[in-house]
């Protein structure tokens, strides 16, 4: 399979290992000299140092023979512009881009680049997970960081404590997924009760998280 | 008119002092605030400093009641970026951008984006003038 990323920074120089190590042919473009040169002495895989928003250094690599294009430059216009271009002038349609200020994923999406990764946002929910209330934890992220699995133990204080749970007003785009009772799963139907200790696990997307979170915990 | 501008270089500047001097609301984004200075004390309309490519940023700058959007940024890039969004997103009916590189004007063309390119301008007229002066 042959694969094109555009950016040697810390993303692109570790997407680029991963796949020569996974046999992928893979080449990597990068605009600093000094950088092309610091990679291609130290990993054995193509590097071509050029601007990889201009359409004629992407032919030289034949992007057209590409499976898959990933930017992940440091700059969001120019990931932005590398996808695009993929897509409408080369017609290769996997593409996939880094977002690095996540103000901008709504803007990706509605510009038609769907497919798209924000290292800041999934760092900053990983750390939040980590240190966040003892109530509420991120199991898993799904869908490369916009949708979340979260687990919630109920407490006395609650407000689902003893609720059913179609009685519970949820934010759109959440859902009750399972209920973890004694190690023994319950499944979410409406008429059934939530209790004091159990574990509550739910999907919600990530706008809705801080919503949900204020519901779950009250106040 | 109300006129969102990009890019306070010599050309935005430029843009955004003469449409404010013949009555129109100007508000001009630059992210380097030296920039911004070239606009001088005359200036009437709004100068913000920030993103050019940050919707917050472009909606602070009132984007949502343009009736013109000018991206005139020396980044193709930033321009095609912030053009779509003005475009696409925030519905502007005139959205022109500047178009530094010209092996890259066919992107603009691509993605429906209307642009100006400053050097294919300049190089055609210097090449006519030199034609006329032959003929001459």
């Amino acid at each position: 399979m042959r694969a094109v990323i555009v950016g040697g920074g810390k993303v692109g120089y570790y997407l680029f290992k991963t796949l020569i190590e996974k046999h992928y042919d893979v080449v990597l473009i990068e605009r600093e000299r000094a950088i092309c040169n610091k990679i291609a002495e130290e990993l054995d895989g193509e590097v071509i140092c050029g601007d990889g928003t201009e359409p004629e250094v992407l032919k030289d690599v034949d992007i057209e023979r590409a499976e898959v294009v990933a930017a992940v430059t440091g700059k969001d216009e120019e990931n932005l512009v590398i996808c695009q271009m993929a897509k409408i002038n080369f017609n290769v349609n996997n593409t996939i881009a880094r977002i690095n200020n996540p103000k901008n994923r709504p803007i990706f999406k509605a510009l038609g680049v769907d497919k798209t990764v924000c290292s800041t946002e999934v760092i900053s929910n990983l750390i939040e997970g980590a240190i966040g209330s003892e109530e509420i934890k991120s199991v898993q992220i799904l869908d490369r960081g916009e949708i979340v699995l979260l687990e919630v133990e109920i407490t006395k204080k609650s407000p689902w404590n003893n609720k059913v749970i179609k009685n519970i007003i949820m934010p759109e785009e959440c859902v009750i997924v399972s209920i973890v009772r004694n190690d023994r799963v319950v499944y979410p139907r409406g008429h059934i009760e939530i209790k004091l200790g159990d574990r509550v696990l739910l999907v919600t997307s990530l706008e809705k998280k801080k919503l949900l979170e204020k519901i779950i915990i009250g106040g | 008119m109300y006129i969102v501008i990009i890019g306070c270089g010599r050309l935005g500047s430029n843009l955004a002092i003469e449409y404010s001097k013949e009555g129109h609301d100007v508000a001009i984004i630059d992210n380097i605030e030296e920039n911004l200075d070239r606009l001088g004390s005359g200036f009437n309309g709004r100068r913000i400093k920030g993103v050019e490519i940050d919707n917050y940023t472009l909606i602070e700058a009132g984007i949502n009641n343009a009736d013109i959007f000018l991206a005139l940024t020396p980044d193709d890039n930033i321009n095609i970026m912030a053009s779509q969004i003005a475009k696409n997103i925030h519905g502007v009916t005139t959205v022109i951008a500047r178009n530094s590189d010209p092996s890259r004007e066919f992107i603009y063309n691509r993605l429906g984006i209307e642009c100006i390119s400053a050097v294919k301008l300049v190089t055609n007229e210097i090449k006519n003038k030199i034609t006329e002066e032959m003929e001459e």
